[in-house]
This record gives structure tokens, sequence and C-alpha cells, in this order.
């Protein structure tokens, strides 16, 4: 017979605690797992990095003394990645940044950063997945699909559960409302309430949406299924919108819009709004640099007579084109950023820190193995709701955590 | 012939879960090197289902896979898995804070005879 413990899942930031991981590890044994989670923890027996140092095998010892020159030298370093780590390894990596003087930026830059900036600093109202599973009748996804992000969402918390208040869940009391460019695979659990529209039209969406709630005729889309919509969301007791990279990226610049949306759906009934962040701990990230920084994304440390000062950088392309070293913390950005900016990194001496192989690490001057977190090494991390998550590894291993190879590069410097 | 579309990207949990097992794989690059666009652009581009088409801006080009839509109608506007691939069309300046709305990649798209770029002339790229 084999024995399960419940842990942790960290193949998204719905963070899911309720895995059943077998003492003897193998892959169809693990319980609960999605997809997605399923592939996370394939990673454990996918193409492994090793230490190397210019393409080839060396030593821990020599990778982590190559990687504290590398960033000792460097006069603007970058250091990327931060939303696949624990809190603990991004609690060291900015004292790293800070003592080196370098740039440190993370995926949400791209995506759900200035919302999450937004919920952070209280100018959006938010809740907790927890509230939504037991109050929401209404669950708006715009620009966002959870069935291939975050494929737990539905079934956890926001369309399937029942609910202590939403006991006849799907059945009756909930609706699922899907505002996307395409027929994304949540669209497709349901086509009545699916508002399909073009790329950028975010905005004019947004405004029919204030005119149907306003009792006006809205001057864009399906002007009957517009006044359906502004139905549902006045009989609505508890609505969540769930904003994700299509709609943030489409009201750059406009974000006021929605704060706007957000009060007027709050003066009809109650509206929150939760991000969906893409990396497990993207919401740790933002609010550790926001409490150290005062900033929740791209932040560059100087060193000013002995003071550590930090500012906002405008974008992370304008920090790629001027580091002259990076640091990959456990992120492929050669895989995942624009061309431009994968090709400015390219250029510079690269430092690798991860667990498993990739684009940025096959390039890397410098490898670094480190340990999974949530898988071989634990931490903490904040979920995309803002609730704090014991990770608790679930095997034993010989990798460093990233906070400890972090540590031990400062040592070396 | 060719034709200008807006391509949006979206994010794909199988692609994810082959990324995963490597990014050198062929399922990989299968799901990443496709560019899905609404039936009747591809009739008009005359690309079959899974014929090849160049799509290119001033930022990069790529050959892709087309794929027809399983959508309702949506000509003009194409769709990529987000990947290297993908990437290869972005500005990296688009996401400038206060900078106007994103609304989607302008490419152009064509009828291709070359081989699907691979990922490893991507990293290439990268490096020249």
């Amino acid at each position: 017979m084999t024995d399960y413990n419940y842990r942790s899942c960290t193949g998204c930031a719905l963070i899911c605690e309720d895995i059943l991981y077998p003492d003897k590890l193998a892959v169809p044994q693990a319980r609960n797992l999605c997809r997605k989670g399923q592939a996370h923890y394939q990673s454990l027996f996918a193409d492994r990095t090793k230490p190397m140092i210019e393409g080839r095998d060396a030593s821990l010892d020599k990778a982590i003394a190559r990687a504290a020159e590398i960033l000792k030298d460097a006069r603007s370093p970058l250091i990327y990645g931060w939303s696949n780590s624990s809190s603990e390894a991004q609690a060291v990596g900015i004292d790293l940044a800070e003592r080196i003087g370098a740039t440190v930026d993370d995926p949400s830059t791209y995506c759900e950063g200035l919302f999450m900036e937004m919920v952070l600093a209280g100018k959006v109202p938010s809740c907790t997945l927890d509230d939504v599973r037991n109050f929401a009748d209404t669950s708006i996804f715009w620009g966002s699909d959870p069935s291939s992000s975050q494929p737990r969402h539905l079934s956890r918390f926001s369309y399937f559960p029942r609910g202590s208040k939403r006991q006849k869940s799907y059945e009756e009391e909930r609706t699922c409302i899907v505002v996307d460019v395409r027929e994304s695979p949540t669209a497709r659990l349901c086509p009545d309430t699916t508002y399909r529209i073009g790329p950028g039209e975010d905005v004019q969406f947004l405004e029919a949406m204030l005119n149907v709630l306003e009792g006006k005729i809205p001057k864009f889309g399906d002007k009957k299924k517009m006044i359906e919509l502004g139905s549902i969301l006045k009989k609505t007791e508890y609505g969540v919108i769930f904003p994700g990279k299509g709609m943030l990226q489409s009201l750059q610049g406009k974000m006021e819009l929605f704060m706007d949306l957000m009060a007027r759906l709050n003066e009809v009934t109650t509206f929150k709004a939760i991000p969906v962040a893409g990396g497990f701990n993207t919401r740790g990230f933002n609010q550790l640099l926001l409490d150290r920084t005062g900033f929740v994304k791209s932040v560059s440390f100087q060193h000013d007579n002995g003071e550590v000062l930090h500012r906002s950088e405008d974008t992370l392309a304008g920090a790629a084109k001027r580091a002259d070293a990076l640091l990959a913390l456990g992120s492929d950005p050669l895989a995942e950023l624009p061309v431009g900016v994968a090709r400015a990194l390219a250029k510079v001496p690269m430092v690798a820190i991860d667990s498993c192989r990739s684009i940025t690490s096959d390039a890397a001057l410098v490898v670094i193995p480190s340990a999974i977190t949530g898988l071989e090494a634990g931490g903490t991390a904040i979920r995309t709701d803002g609730m704090k998550v014991s990770l608790e590894p679930i095997m034993k291993t010989d990798r460093l955590a990233e906070e400890q190879i972090l540590t031990r590069i400062m040592e070396a410097m | 012939m060719a034709m200008e579309v807006k391509v949006a990207t979206f994010r794909d949990i199988f692609q994810y879960e082959a990324g995963r097992k490597g990014m050198h794989s062929e399922e990989y690059l299968q799901l990443s090197a496709q560019i899905i666009m609404d039936k009747e652009d591809l009739t008009n581009l005359g690309v079959k289902d899974g014929g090849r088409v160049l799509a290119e801006n001033e930022i990069g080009s790529v050959v892709l896979v087309a794929r027809t839509s399983a959508d309702k109608a949506h000509p003009g506007v194409a769709f990529m898995i987000e990947s290297p691939w993908s990437h290869q069309l972005e500005d990296d300046e688009r996401c400038k804070q206060g900078a106007l709305g994103f609304r989607g990649i302008s490419a152009k798209v064509s009828p291709s005879q070359d081989n699907v770029t691979e990922l490893s002339e991507i990293v290439q790229r990268l490096k020249e």
C-alpha cells in the first residue's frame, strides 16, 4: 500500500494545497494534479540542469564563484525572473540586487503588473478565492482563460463548487461570463455569456458596460446581448472580475477606466477583482518589492555615497538594453520575451539559476542547478489572491534551494 | 498573395506541457510554430489547413504552419500560442507604461514553400 502526503503544487498561482504525492515517487500515482500541475511534477524527471561554465561541466563551487565574479564586475546587471521562486529566495535576491546595484524585473511587467499595483494599493476592491467559492454568483473572465492558465480555478473556486452561500452552484446560482478575442476553452463552457471582441476593443466593451449599467443603449457590440449583460450585472449579488493579459495590455494607459467600472458596479452591487497571475509567486514578488521599494515591478537599485537608492524603470526593454550582465532566476527570458529584449540579453554574460534546461540555460555562460520549489525545496509563497501558503518539499535532494544559491553567490563576493 | 492580420497571442496548456518535457521536442515545435486563421482568410491566401505561411513585420519573420480556426468567423484576426515564434513578431516597447493600448501584433501573412522556422534558428538569430 502506498502512503500519501498532502502537499502544495507550484504549477500555477492557485498553489493547490490538496495534492497527494506518493512516498515513492512515480508520475502516474500523484493525485489531484491538473494537467499543468502534472506537467510541473514531470519536471522532476525532465532534462535537469547541472553546473556548467561556458558550456562545459564544472563543479558547483566553481560555477557559483564565476557567477559572483560576473555579477560583481557588472556595472548594470539585470536580475530577471522571480515569479517562480519562493518568497525567501525573492528576499535574498533583492538583497543581492541592492548589493550589486542591479535592476530587477519579472514577467508581470508585460502582463498583470499594473493591475497588481492597483490591487496592492487598494485602488480596486479585491477578495480571496475562498470568498469567490462561498459567495460569488457572477465570475467574469476578461482576457483570461483559467482553463489553460489556472486549470482548477473553475472547479475549486469560481464556477463548479458548492460554496457556503452557493449550494446550487453552476446549475442555478453561478454565472460564468467570458470576454475574449477568441473562443477559449473557458468560453466553451458558457457560449451564451461569451462576448467576442476584436484585439484592442476592450475599451469600447468597457464603455458599453458602463452604458448598459446607466440604462443607455450601448454603441458597441451586439446591443441585445450587451443589454442582457447589463441585466446579469444588476442582478448579481457578489461579482468578481478576473482580468487577464489580453484585457490588461489593451487597457494600458487607460486603467482608470477599469477603476471607473469597478466604482460604478459597486454602486449597483458588490464587485471585486482578482489578478490571474502567471507565476506561482508573482504576487509574492510584487508585494515584496512594493514593501521594500514602493514599486511592484521594474526597479533599479543604485549606490550613492553608501546609500542604496531605488527608482522605477519605464520598461524592461530599456533595462535589458542597458544591461551588461543577466541573472535569470528560475525563468527563461530568451524564450518568453519579445525578440528585441531577448536579443539584447543574449549578447551579455548570462548566469542561469534553474532547475531544468531552457533556452536561456543553454546559452548561459554559467549554469547553476537549483531544486524545484514546492517539490524539492520548501518556503512560502503568496497565492494570486494574496493568501500566504507554506510549501513543503515532497522529496530530498542534493540540489540547493534558490535562496541558498543566492546566499552563496553573495558570500563568494 | 499576402494579407495583413492582427495576431492575438494566448496560452495553451498542451503547449505548456510539451515545453516542460523539452522545448526542443517535435511536439513543442508543432504546437508553437502555428498560426490559427479564419477559414475564409486562408482560402483567400490559397493556403490549406496544414500549409506553410510566412508571417512577417518590421520586427521579424517566421515560417509557420497555418491552421484553420474552429471559432466563429474572425476575418483579419489570427491567433498564435505565446512562444519564441510569436515573440519574433512582438515589439518590445509595447508595454511601456502610459503607452497606448495594445491592439494585437500587426503582421503580413503570405504562402511559403520554406521549412517551418526551427527553434535552433530562432536561438541563432538572438545571438547574431
